[in-house]
């Protein structure tokens, strides 16, 4: 059995006036009688305000839960709640208010988000949100993964493997076996965005390079302070730029290189060139347009080792929108991919890295399910520091105050703790599906409940009434 | 025992103000002249004897727009203009997809008069998550109802199989969810017990132990037995009716249990013979269950210790369902229990209430129709819970299906539970329902809550009755799977 893969989590607050969901106000008709004080649990009410103890001071909103008793108990009826307007503005239309405050709290203490009362959220949702997992009610040994008795393995492999080996005829073997390279979590990181400070950029290095995973980085930010964790660090350029960066890639263990249709023809020998650097694999990188399934294809065919498909950040596919045409989402794409390479027996020959909209945990395993072998993210890791994220009226990132001057350590910590967290709710569902290798998660679409299906198949059956042609 | 025979009694609010739907406000115009506090029959407005002024407004007893159409609406009738009301924003912090204000609103009305309310601007029936029961509409026929209603009979049997075992009917096709002491206060216990005997129904233990207050309602209550074995002894065994094995719960299939260790006080720690203020696993799944001989086994054995009782077997709701029905069927189960994906819980992932296994109203079809199909259906009872909200989600499920429900939340929100969510951290329910904490614990007795429980069934079996009345059936039974009573939002156009 390998050493048990393991992330060390560990309490990190950061100093930032947070967003909250709540806003409690105190009315004027307030009589200072300090009733709230005692019925609430959270310390919301505290007295002294400009510090006059006999005045209530402003309530706390950070502690609060929403548990009414303040509300209920004040015998003025002083007190009114209602949902932040600053908590609702946040996001957008996929990346949900609610998301920030979980994630935000996961990077705090690198925990599984643990909550009272059954699921609060709609029935079903586009793309990954309308997907269930299954799980194994009673035929399977035992799991107890997330509490240690058991090993349920998140590692993922990449590179390429060989369709079959081919033998002469004394039995000698003639295909070479290429090198592959073992990612103990199938997530990698990708350098989100062009403007970070430095202290943001070596921090998302080293959480990497602390995880055993990669970070994704253009060359010029690859300086010399972060050459310890070259290992980790996958330098992402356009193939023409190869000979430019032949030092760079001789150090690294994978380079991703930018799609370029030429390379439907020309991969084979930037492969190859690549390879006589060292024992390299190659990632090409390709945005997500319509029908990417076919370039990938094409890609695959052509040698590639590890294609990395990127969607839109909010998990639908990269291009033009119109009303024709809505964009497909995030499953959708990795399903069309996967089962194109399924058809065309290819899928096991390469690895599919996908990124764009991965913003839950819950998306690492619902990718994997749909057809990827591991995923990526970037956004999520700014949001572990507080940031926030804006859709409209077009992306914007909103840092925290003070991100700037957060040490290193901090901002690897919470990072750190953020893929923590999202490593035991993968074990938590891998454990509920009785899957303990992650690499089987790829694309087991029969141990997944996808809502069109089951509910034309349930609901559609029953109440559906015959089609009516009219001529 | 007749359903309506139960005693209703008023049981209002623990708490001063409930949470108000509408903002009543009183402009500088006001004069005081207390035309609306003596128009006003639902209190809102109040003028003290000998006071000058009229207090501020108690939002929560308005009743909102609706009002406008009365000659007493206060709006209309200050002569000074001086009111107006509004949607409160409060109300929007209260509830969410699954559960609207309203359908909280309306299940405390419930619990405080054991009617469902009389005011017309609450959404009950339905909730808000755009999927499931929720797009399920009852389809009634026109003309009126010629039954009367005390023909009605709301009984089901647990007992089909006709194996010389126990033959229980209960009264009222609803039970209440195991809920272990340790997640719950004990008089959140004891009252979902008494409450229990006074509907000629049950209540579960939960994985906790069974704590001696529930004695003198053995004949009302389940005894859980799950994976941690957490209190389960022989005597706890003999001395009940059924026996329910969790193998698993819809809020966390395949994750076992986890009490936090500061919920686990002394008394907890002594009840599961365990130590105080660890944490506490319950396993997933049972380590001596791995196939479906194993699972047989393990029923004999229960039947062999008790030979009188029925055997229960609660499993959440993945794929192969179905094929766990009808396995627990032929290991001699007499109530399959199927748990649904967006069910209750006292602490769970949350990733795992959103993500894993499917949601009930799935489930329910499967089970029912493939039981049906192996012929085996007459000789099983099927319950379902997991999201069965109301008395309508209880209708379109017996529909669906299902011979009953088992209900959680439901009747934590009698108690006035706000589902908050909080039930897991710290000292547990700020609002004493789901706690152990000493002062916590103590917020409420169990003669409020039992009544609180009693009215809502009540007021549950009220909207039972008039439904199957209006189908024209005499018993509750007839209901069981009639998918041709009921019709989807989006399919049936």
């Amino acid at each position: 059995m390998p050493k048990k893969y393991h992330i060390d989590t560990k309490v990190t607050p950061l100093e930032l006036e947070y967003i909250h969901k709540f806003r409690i106000e105190r009315g004027e008709n307030c009589i200072n009688c300090g009733r709230c004080t005692k019925v609430c649990i959270y310390e919301v009410h505290k007295r002294g305000r400009d510090g006059d103890s006999r005045k209530m001071a402003l309530p706390s909103t950070v502690t609060c839960r929403n548990c009414f008793r303040c509300i209920q108990e004040c015998p003025r009826g002083a007190l009114e709640k209602s949902l932040d307007g600053d908590f609702l503005n946040m996001g957008g239309s996929y990346w949900k208010p609610d998301m920030f405050i979980t994630l935000w709290k996961q990077a705090e203490d690198g925990k599984v988000p643990v909550s009272g009362a059954g699921y609060r959220g709609p029935f079903t949702g586009p793309g990954f949100d309308g997907m269930w997992t299954d799980m194994s009610e009673i035929v399977r040994p035992t799991r107890d993964g997330i509490h240690g008795r058991e090993y349920i393995s998140t590692s993922v492999e990449l590179g390429r493997k060989l369709n079959h080996l081919v033998f002469d005829e004394n039995g000698k073997m003639l295909s070479e076996v290429q090198n592959t390279i073992d990612v103990p979590i199938p997530i990698v990181f990708d350098f989100p965005y062009e403007e970070l400070g430095a202290n943001i950029r070596a921090g998302i290095i080293k959480a990497a390079a602390k995880l055993n995973t990669f970070v994704i980085l253009s060359p010029k930010d690859i300086t010399p302070d972060v050459k310890g964790e070259m290992k980790n660090i996958i330098p992402l350029m356009s193939y023409k730029d190869i000979d430019a960066n032949l030092d760079l890639i001789r150090s690294v263990r994978i380079v991703a290189l930018e799609y370029d249709e030429e390379m439907e023809k020309t991969l084979p020998a930037i492969i190859e060139k690549i390879k006589k650097l060292g024992s390299i694999l190659t990632m090409v990188r390709i945005p997500a347009t319509r029908s990417v399934e076919d370039a990938v294809l094409k890609l695959a065919q052509n040698g590639a080792e590890i294609i990395h498909v990127v969607a839109d950040y909010r998990g639908i596919e990269i291009g033009t929108v119109d009303a024709e045409n809505p964009p497909l989402l995030s499953r959708d794409v990795i399903r069309a991919v996967h089962l194109k390479l399924v058809d065309e027996r290819v899928r096991d020959e390469v690895s599919i890295l996908f990124s764009g909209g991965i913003a839950m945990a819950e998306h690492v395993p619902k990718a994997m399910i749909c057809g990827a072998d591991l995923t990526a993210i970037d956004i999520p890791l700014l949001i572990a520091l507080g940031t926030r994220l804006y859709e409209e009226p077009e992306k914007i990132l909103v840092f925290a105050e003070g991100v700037e001057s957060l040490s290193v350590g901090t901002i690897t910590q919470r990072m750190v703790n953020l893929m923590g967290a999202w490593h035991s709710q993968l074990l938590e569902v891998m454990g509920a599906m009785g899957i303990r290798e992650a690499r089987r998660l790829r694309g087991e679409t029969g141990r997944a409940i996808f809502y069109e299906e089951i509910d034309a198949d349930t609901f559609g059956k029953l109440f559906k009434k015959s089609e009516t042609v009219s001529l | 025992m007749k359903p309506s025979t139960v005693k209703i009694n008023p049981m209002p609010s623990r708490f001063k103000h409930q949470v108000p739907k509408y903002k009543v406000t009183r402009s500088n115009a006001c004069i005081n002249c207390s035309t609306c506090a003596k128009s006003c029959p639902h209190g809102v407005h109040e003028r003290l004897e000998g006071h000058n002024k009229v207090r501020p407004p108690i939002d929560y007893k308005c009743i909102g727009f609706d009002c406008s159409k009365n000659d007493f609406y206060c709006v209309d009738r200050c002569p000074r203009k001086a009111l107006s009301v509004s949607l409160n924003p409060m109300y929007e912090t209260l509830g969410d997809y699954r559960w609207t204000a309203d359908m909280i609103t309306a299940t405390w009305i419930m619990a405080e008069t054991g009617y469902p309310p009389e005011r017309t601007d609450l959404e009950y029936d339905i909730g808000n998550s755009g999927g499931g029961f929720d797009k399920l509409r009852l389809k009634f026929p026109s003309g009126r109802p010629k039954l009367d209603k005390f023909e009605i009979s709301t009984e089901i049997p647990l007992n089909r199989r006709n194996d010389g075992r126990v033959n229980i009917m209960i009264s009222t096709p609803v039970y209440g969810g195991g809920m272990s002491f340790g997640s719950v206060s004990l008089p959140t216990m004891v009252s979902k017990a008494r409450n229990a005997e006074i509907w000629n129904t049950f209540t579960c233990t939960g994985e906790g132990g069974y704590p001696e207050m529930l004695t003198p309602y053995d004949d009302h209550v389940i005894t859980q037995v799950a994976t941690g074995l957490f209190g389960v002894r022989e005597e706890t065994i003999q001395r009940v009716k059924i026996i329910e094995f969790k193998y698993a719960q819809g809020a966390k299939p395949g994750l076992g249990g986890h009490l936090l260790g500061e919920k686990n006080t002394e008394s907890v720690a002594r009840m599961r013979e365990a130590v105080k203020g660890s944490p506490l696993f319950s396993p997933f799944p049972f380590h001596s269950v791995y196939s479906i001989e194993d699972h047989k086994k393990h029923i004999d054995w229960i039947k062999e210790i008790n030979p009188k009782a029925l055997i229960s077997v609660k499993v959440s709701t993945p794929n192969d369902v179905d094929m766990v029905a009808v396995g627990s069927y032929y290991a001699g189960a007499h109530i399959i229990h199927i748990d649904g994906g967006y069910g209750g819980t006292g602490a769970a992932p949350d990733i795992a209430k959103k993500n894993i296994a499917m949601p009930i109203e799935y489930a329910i079809t499967k089970v029912h129709n493939f039981l049906k199909e192996e012929g085996v259906r007459d000789e099983i009872t099927l319950i379902a819970s997991g999201g069965v909200r109301t008395a309508h989600d209880l209708a379109k499920a017996i529909c669906l299906g299902a011979d009953g429900c088992v209900i959680g939340t439901a009747e934590m929100v009698s108690l006035e539970c706000v589902r908050c969510g909080n039930c897991e951290s710290g000292r547990g329910c700020a609002r004493g329902i789901a706690s152990t904490d000493s002062v916590l614990a103590d917020l409420f007795n169990e003669d409020w809550a039992t009544q609180r429980l009693t009215n809502m069934y009540h007021a549950w079996n009220v909207q039972l009755v008039e439904i199957l009345q209006r189908f024209g059936m005499r018993s509750v039974r007839e209901l069981v799977g009639r998918t041709d009573l009921l019709e989807h939002i989006d399919y049936s156009k």
